[in-house]
């Protein structure tokens, strides 16, 4: 019974899992041939791309690493890429409400800019879309990721795969995640503020808190729009 | 970078990336929220998406180039279309790649 129900999970979920995984193998060995010429090694690379589960902050360690940033600056930096994941955490909590602690924990742990837009779609599309299903999602994802990184690590720079393209391939799935969004009017609000705030910020040198502060903008230009419909609404009536 | 370096940066970045994607979900899982609330988390997805999105396709050193915007106009259309991201994401990378090299 119990070993059907996993089966069941793994098949709706990995068909789910599939783009992001092949999206992660494109980027995770260019990033894994950072992580060798900074000196890990592919289990150590395997390690760190397991538990951070980040490519931004992959990279931007590497980079930083390979530029002789003291440990502070580069733990600061780093910090401030994964900031964003709060928000991604606050909007899931509502579907984990009857999922035990643990797989809640693993599941909040595992989740990406990617797995988050999947997962969101499934749940709310699919009543039937459960907190495991959404955690194999991430797992499958996670191990791709670093299995690719491990891979990347191991050729090293043999492996001459140009990153600018391979990461468009993130940048791909987000703008399709963003096109799946219901388009109402208050949406058109969050996401004309949002890309505004980014754009304005990262020309102000926000750097990595752009995405965070341009999505918290966003939403509270979704709020205000929300409350001036409602307004405009009651006086109707 | 040393052992220890290596070992300070791991802890201290993990401890914060941990936090981040836990704490929110564990401390507002099962929690009765206000409307307001409930209203600012379901924004949250296309704030996101559309963050992430300018984030990429804007370089504050180059401004905006015409590559990236047009491949990711392309895959607007194949995502209004398909609504797949395999699909998105290969046609996101080749469109790139050709207008890179048409350069």
């Amino acid at each position: 019974m119990h070993d059907a129900s996993l089966r069941s999970d793994l098949a709706a979920a990995l068909p789910e899992a599939l783009p992001v995984m092949l999206g992660y193998v494109a980027i995770g060995i260019p990033c894994g041939v950072m992580a060798a010429e900074v000196g890990l090694s592919p289990a150590v690379a395997f390690l760190v791309s397991a538990t951070f589960y980040s490519g931004a902050g992959q990279f931007m360690m590497a980079s930083l690493a390979l530029a002789g940033t003291p440990v502070a600056s580069m733990v600061a930096s780093v910090a401030l890429v994964s900031t964003r994941q709060l928000l991604y955490s606050a909007a899931l909590s509502r579907y984990a409400e009857r999922a035990p602690r643990p797989l809640a924990a693993l599941f909040a742990a595992t989740v990406t800019d990617e797995s988050f837009g999947v997962n969101m779609g499934r749940f709310v599309a699919d009543e039937s879309w459960t907190v495991r299903r959404a955690t194999a999602v991430n797992v499958a994802s996670m191990l791709s990721w670093a299995a690719a990184n491990a891979l990347g690590a191991a050729v090293g720079p043999a492996l001459a795969i140009p990153t600018a393209i391979m990461s468009f391939a993130m940048t791909s799935i987000f703008v399709c995640l963003l096109v799946g969004q219901s388009w109402t009017r208050v949406n058109v609000v969050v996401v004309v503020a949002s890309v505004t705030a980014v754009v304005a910020l990262k020309a102000l040198g926000a750097g990595s808190l752009a995405v965070l502060l341009g999505a918290l903008l966003g939403v509270a230009a979704g709020l205000v729009a929300g409350a001036l419909e409602r307004g405009s609404r009651h006086e109707h009536d | 970078m040393s052992t220890t370096d290596f070992l300070v940066f791991y802890g201290c970045v993990l401890a914060v990336i941990l936090a981040c994607r836990c704490v929110p979900l564990l401390a507002l899982k099962g929690r009765e929220l206000s409307p307001r609330v409930s209203e600012a988390l379901g924004l949250i997805p296309p704030a996101a998406f559309a963050a992430l999105v300018a984030n990429d396709l804007f370089d504050p050193s180059v401004g905006l180039s015409w590559q990236p915007l047009l491949a990711a106009a392309l895959v607007v259309v194949v995502a209004r279309r398909t609504g797949s991201l395999i699909w998105c994401a290969l046609t996101g990378m080749a469109a790139y790649a050709a207008l890179m090299l048409a350069l």
